[in-house]
Parts: C-alpha cells; structure tokens; sequence
C-alpha cells in the first residue's frame, strides 16, 4: 500500500515529470513557425524543442552601428531639418542625409522609451569615417554649442531602436522565418545589434541586411477627360532630405514629418500644381476604397506596390499654390495611429537604415554562420555525448555499489532532471545550443555527485529500521548538498546575470537544473531509496 | 564485471608536512608556469580567438589529409594560422588570428573564398579583436566573483578559519593546476574552457565540503570520519571523471570541441581536486582538529 503522504516527494516528481512531457511532446504547444531547427533535419519536430543556430545552422551577425553623436547641442532656436543641413555643410565626408539632429525636448520623443537617456537635443552623424573631432569641428564651425562630455562613438537609443525595427521588417519581408533582430548592450555598456537568421549563410545575411528597396512617390490623379486616373513620378527616395519618425499629432492621429531637399522642392511644388493636388481646399484621397472615385492623391509606392495613400491639406495646398512653400519644403504625411505612421516611415526609407551596421575587423562585431548539415550533425552528436557519458556514470555506479535498488533510481533520478530541464526549455521556447547542453552536463554531474552521498549517507552502517533514524540521515545528507548546492549557484550567477555572451544559457540551466535538483528530484530519490532498502527488511 | 571499493589509506603514518608538500609543490609548479607564461608571451594563458578576436572556417573536405590542408591553404587568401582535423568525419577546422594593425580578412570574404573553392563549409564564426577583449573581461571578471562569492559563502557556513581557508586553497589550486596543464599542453582558453573551470569551483567546493562536514560535524573517530568521507567522495569525483573522460573522447571524435574543451579541463580539474581534498585539505584539517583547537 503506497501511502501518498510518505511519498510526496516522488509524487511531486511524477508531476513535474508529466508536466515536462506535456511541454515536450504536447502538438498545442508547438511553436507555430516550425521552430528555428524546423525544417533543417527530418525528424527534429517530434518534440517542441526550439534549437539555436549552433544546432539549427544559420547565421548570427554581432555589430555596433556607425556613428559619432553630440550630446546637449544647443540649436539656437534652429529647426532640426536647419541643423542637419548647417552641420552637414561643415563636414566633408557627409551629406545633409547622414546628419540626424534630435531635439530631446520635444513632447512627442518621449513616447519612444527611455525618456532619461536622452534629455538633451542631439546631432548623430552616422556616416563612415566621420570622428567625434571631426563632428566637434563641424559644430564649432556651424556655431552649435554643445556639451564637452557630449561627444561619444555611437548613435542615440532612438536611432538604434529604429534600425533593430527597420531589420526585422526587412528580414520578415525577405521571407526568412525565425529570424530575430535585437539590441544587446554588453557588460562595458557598448550597444550592438544582433541578427540571428536560421538557415542563411553569412553573405545573404549581410545582402539583406544592407540592401535598399525602391521607393517613390507618385501622384495619382484624375486626367483632363475625367474618367481616367494618371500616375506620375514627383519624388525619388533621394529627393528626400530627411524623413522622420513617426509622431503622435495634437489631434490624436500620428505623421510623419518629411523634409524634400530644395533643389527640387520646386519642381515638386510645379507639379503638385499641375496634377490638381494643391487645389484650393485641397484633397481628400479614398484610393483605399475605391481607387476610381477618389480625388487626387499622392501615393507612396515600395518595389512597385502601392503601400499608403495621401491626400493634402488645404493648409499645405495654399502654401503651394503660393510658392511658399519651396522655401521651406517640409510636408507631414498624416496617419489615423502611431503604428500606421512607423509603417509610412519604414516604407519611405524602403530599408534604408538611418546608420549602417558596422562590419568593419575593430568595430567589436562578431559573425557566425553553422551550415545546417553542421547544425544536425551537432545535435545528433551531442545527444550521442550525452548517452553515452550516462552509461558511463552507470556503469561506474553499479560497479561502485553492486546493488541495482540502489544504482538504478539513482540513474533515472539524474535523467529525470534532464527531462525537466528539457521541458522548461521546451516550454518557453528557450533555444537550446551547446552551451545549454554543456549546462546539462554539469547538472547530471552534480546531480550524481549528490544521490551518492545521499546513498551512503542513508546506507551508513547497516540496516534502516526505523523511519526517523532514515530521516535525520537524510537530514545530514542534505546538508552538504544544500551547502553545495549554494556555492555552485554562487559561482554561476554573475555569467547569468551579464546579458552578453555565450556561456549565459549554460549559467541559466546549470542554476536552474541545480535548484530542481536540490528541491525536487534529489529529495524523491531519498523517498524511493527508503522505499527499496527498508520495506522488505 | 569489474568492481571498485575505495581504499582505506593508513593516514596514521604520515605527517601533516608530509602531506600538504606534495600538493603545495604542484600548485607552486603550476602558479611558477602561469607565471612564466605571462612572462614570455604577456598573457598567463594561451587565448582562443574569443578571446583574441579571429575567424574559424571548418570546411569537410574528402581525401587525404595532406591534400586537404594543401587545397585548404590555396583557397584562402590569408594564412591559416592552424589547420586542425576532426577524427571520424572528413572535417578540418581551420582558424585566422586577427593581428592587431594588419588587414585581416573577414567571414564574409573568407565564405567567398571557400565557395569559389568548392570547399563545403560546414561553419565560419568571426570574433573582432575588441569584442573578444571584451569577453576576455566578462569571462575573467566572471570567474573572479564566482571564486570570491564561493570563498564568503564557504566562510559563512563553516565559520572557523582554517577549515574554511583549507576549502578555499583547495579551490584555487583546483583551477590553477588544470590552467598551467592547459598551457602545456596547448590547450587555447575558449568559452568551454571558462565554462569547465566555473564547473570545477562547484565540484571541488562539492568533495571539500564533505570532508569538512563528515570531521567537524559528526561525533568519530577522526580517521574513521575520514574514511567515510572519502567513500563518498572518491567515488563522486571517480564517477565524474569517467565521464568526462568518456565524453572527451566521443566529442573530439565527433568534432563537438566546446564538449571536448569542457571534458579536457574537468579530468584534469577532477583529478587535481583528489590531490588536493585528500593531502592539502586533509592535512589542514588534521593540524586544526589535534593541534590549532587546542591554541
């Protein structure tokens, strides 16, 4: 008769047992992209596990983004679009495009996370071979003010935040499934963006990376007979001096501001006369609905497709109408919400990365590329490892005990541990890589190391007769277990904590396999151990 | 099938100096070879290239294996700093140091290179010299809090000094003896390396511990509380050392080398920790029980 309340410590180690099982093999949990090692290796989706690039092949690409930026810039009541262009004239290497001027002040910035990190107005240069002298030079010359302890390599986290959501739009379109762009800040503080593409070598990780779409703007309007629609290019992507993030407008809606560069802001202004965009009062554009009823609009349109419609604003439309506005040729192009707006923003850039990924050798970047024949290589192999490093600590076991009551839980304690383990990672989609099975090495290590001072100290001189003679041996036994237990949890915690570098999934999982071992499966080994060496004396 | 008992060692007919000289000597060996290594190469250990910065191509090439590194060599256009083969596949790993200053040759390049080859490249993995600087702290910056945090730990628990500076010392020594094996025997420091010495913190804290506790916690005889201890502890660590010494060898056949690395460095970890629990901890235990109580 198996008394429930004796043996809860195994009970609870079956449940935890099925409930791995569950997160393991259950099809409801199944990761709905196939998984990253998906479609790599026949016979990987039996279980839900996620597999990292080292065992699923693909490519990783480590980079800091160029740029130098200039903190606490005072603009002397300038616009940004007026900053750009003054600071840009002062450096040879940089055109107004690749001068980004922030002023930090601005209500609608402090929407984009991290109000405190940039409390100042800024100006980032994000071309190549441009320094924090150089950039200190052209603000000297342009005459801004700035801050002395303002200059430093980088760019803002505004700018970093668009160029990690700008990669995901691009790898996404581009079809690759899996793939993750992020932003990750190492232990010293330096921030870099990391691609992981499953699948894809290193050259079309970096093709995709670095490619530009096409994009345009045409005007869509109605010809002199009335019932035909024309289409005609007015702006090239490089007729657009700056195009800025995306805004919430007083109103409740959202735009976002684009400046076009004034050599041909009048030839634009001409043409926005002549298609009947700048009439009097204006246009209201319903292409959406109905394409053959609208009124005139602008369109923007990415690699050929038609992705926003845009009509105009009496306001905008008088100020062209005067020629006004080729002197200050700035427009907003208006959203219903914030996410429609990032939207238009993304697809004015068509991929263009407001700073460049920096692949040059001392730019602290890293790739990777694993072949997918060397990823499934790698995660038959491991599991191979692993098996047999288990039969060897079988075997040495029963050859150090002799007895199969005592050695046999002993192996299937350490493997169930394993199995949790697999069933955490399974169930929030951790990936798993080498470092996390070199993780599971360590655990079955000390897990091991752990039941045998449990056996010995439990089989100690002779007979158990009695339960409490059992229980305070298994008391003493765990004592050094927890003090050790501690000391390893010690030792890995800084690796776990630090967000950089590979050895954190072996940190994570020897931690975590630790703490389910000292509070889970060890103590029901000490269960099943009283159950086999005292109930038939 | 064989069997194995651990063996009762008559600790009676030797001295406490007798006992810790032996380990002291081989940790004073090691610390001298770290040491001269810093002197001559202005580093205590020889870095990979995560730590160095540098890029690793393996590419599986058929045929003999002279051919191979012949074909290899033509391929690239920088020069191969080495040229390793992996036994059991047809698979050869091939790694580029950066040098500071010189032009090296990127991953992307390197693909390209390969591919106009017709090598079949299996992985390329590029460190820049500066992340790999930056790791090099993390993973030193690393080892160094988990060696201090296990020391106060250890203080907290046991809270007499000697047994508890005898585990720290035996700790110590633990990582350095396999760091000096590791120079010589050409062993480069790499992620698995780091990860195997903040494993043998766990395992040599793990036998130490034992001792401590079967001698200082339990009423006994003092040799025959050692006794006991060792029972288990020996065993522990033999059963770890089988294993690791059984997963070495199956991951450098199957070229999985950040296992390989891991096993390499905890035989030689597991190995020293028998050593040092059993001469130098031992030794510092017994001077404490017989002789530094009653002072």
């Amino acid at each position: 008769m198996i008394d429930i309340r004796d043996n809860w410590r195994v009970a609870l180690l079956v449940v935890f047992l099925l409930i791995s099982a569950f997160a393991l093999f259950s099809p409801t949990l199944a990761a709905d992209d196939g998984g990253e090692g998906g479609n790599v290796a026949g016979g990987s989706n039996v279980t839900n596990l996620q597999y990292g690039l080292e065992l699923s092949g693909g490519t990783r690409v480590r980079a800091p983004l160029v740029g130098v930026t200039a903190e606490g810039v005072d603009f002397g009541g300038d616009d940004t679009r007026t900053v750009e262009q003054n600071v840009a004239a002062e450096l040879e290497n940089a055109s107004p495009a690749d001068v980004i001027a922030r002023s930090g002040g601005q209500p609608e910035q402090q929407s984009t996370a991290q109000p405190q990190s940039e409390p100042s107005n800024t100006v980032e240069v994000t071309a190549e071979g441009v320094t924090t002298d150089d950039l200190a030079a052209g603000l000297d010359a342009a005459g801004y003010a700035y801050e002395a302890d303002g200059l430093r390599e980088g760019v803002t986290e505004t700018t970093r935040q668009e160029v990690v959501r700008i990669l995901q739009n691009k790898i996404n379109e581009a079809g690759l499934s899996g793939g993750t762009v992020q932003q990750v800040t190492t232990a010293q503080g330096d921030n870099y963006v990391l691609v992981e593409v499953p699948n894809q070598d290193a050259s079309s990780v970096r093709d995709i990376v670095s490619e530009r779409g096409t994009v345009v703007i045409e005007a869509y309007y109605p010809t002199e007979n009335g019932s035909d629609y024309a289409r005609d290019v007015v702006l090239q992507q490089d007729d657009f001096q700056s195009i800025g993030t995306a805004q919430e407008g007083d109103g409740g809606g959202a735009y976002v501001p684009v400046t076009v560069s004034e050599s041909v802001a009048p030839e634009f202004q001409t043409a926005m006369q002549d298609t009947g965009l700048a009439q009097s009062g204006g246009t209201r554009c319903t292409y959406q609905a109905d394409a053959s009823s609208t009124e005139a609009c602008l369109l923007l349109v990415v690699n050929g497709e038609v992705t926003n419609a845009f009509g105009m604003s009496p306001g905008l439309a008088d100020s062209m109408r005067s020629g006004e506005w080729a002197g200050n040729p700035v427009f907003q192009l208006q959203t219903t919400n914030v996410s429609e707006a990032q939207e238009v923003s993304i697809n004015l850039r068509a991929g263009a990365l407001p700073a460049q990924l920096d692949f040059s050798q001392d730019s602290g970047g890293t790739t990777s590329y694993i072949s997918p024949t060397q990823g499934a290589d790698f995660r038959v192999n491991s599991l191979l490892t692993g098996i047999i490093a288990v039969l060897a600590v079988s075997g040495t076991v029963f050859a150090r005990y002799r007895d199969v009551r005592v050695a046999a839980p002993m192996i299937v304690t350490a493997l169930s541990e394993v199995i949790i383990l697999l069933g955490f990672a399974a169930g929030i989609g951790y990936p798993l890589d080498l470092s996390v099975i070199a993780g599971f090495i360590a655990v079955i290590g000390t897990g091991v190391d752990d039941l045998i001072i449990i056996a010995d100290e439990v089989m100690a001189e002779g007979q158990i007769d009695s339960r409490r003679v059992f229980q305070s041996r298994f008391r003493k036994a765990f004592w050094v277990i927890g003090a050790a237990a501690a000391t390893t949890i010690i030792a890995m915690s800084p690796l776990a904590i630090l967000s950089l570098g590979d050895l954190q999934g072996f940190a994570i999982f020897t931690i975590l396999g630790v703490l389910v071992g000292v509070l889970i499966t060890r103590p029901a080994y000490g269960d099943i151990l009283r159950a086999l060496t005292t109930v038939d004396r | 099938m064989v069997e194995f008992t651990v063996p009762e060692i008559d600790y009676t007919r030797y001295t406490n100096r007798q006992l810790a000289a032996i380990p002291l000597a081989v940790l004073v060996v090691a610390l001298l070879i770290i040491a001269g290594w810093y002197v001559m190469t202005g580093s205590p250990v020889n870095q990979g290239i995560a730590f160095t910065g540098g890029t690793e191509v393996q590419v599986a090439i058929d045929g003999p294996q002279s051919e191979a590194e012949q074909q290899i060599r033509s391929a690239f256009s920088a020069e191969p700093e080495s040229i390793r083969s992996v036994p059991a596949q047809s698979v050869y790993v091939v790694t580029f140091q950066s040098e500071p200053g010189s032009e090296s040759v990127g991953a992307t390049e390197l693909e390209r290179q390969a591919d106009d080859a017709g090598l079949d490249v299996r992985s390329i993995s590029t460190v820049s010299a500066s992340f790999g600087g930056d790791t090099q702290t993390l993973a030193l910056g690393g080892l160094a809090v988990a060696f201090l945090g296990m020391s106060v730990l250890v203080f907290a628990m046991f809270r007499v000094f000697v047994p508890s500076i005898a585990v720290v010392i035996s700790a110590f020594s633990d990582i350095m003896i396999p760091l000096a094996l590791m120079n010589v025997l050409g062993i480069e420091l790499s992620l698995g390396t780091v990860a195997a010495l903040l494993m043998l913190i766990g395992y040599s804290v793990d036998s130490d511990i034992l001792l401590n506790n079967h001698i200082l916690r339990r009423s006994g005889d003092f040799y025959e509380s050692t006794y006991r201890a060792m029972r288990t502890g020996v065993t522990m660590t033999l059963t770890s050392i089988v294993a690791m010494v059984v997963m070495t060898i199956t991951a450098t056949l199957f070229g999985i080398q950040l296992l390989a690395a891991i096993g390499t460095v905890l035989v030689f970890g597991l190995a020293t920790d028998l050593m040092n629990t059993y001469m130098l901890n031992l030794s510092l235990l017994r001077w404490y029980k017989f002789e530094g109580v009653n002072r």
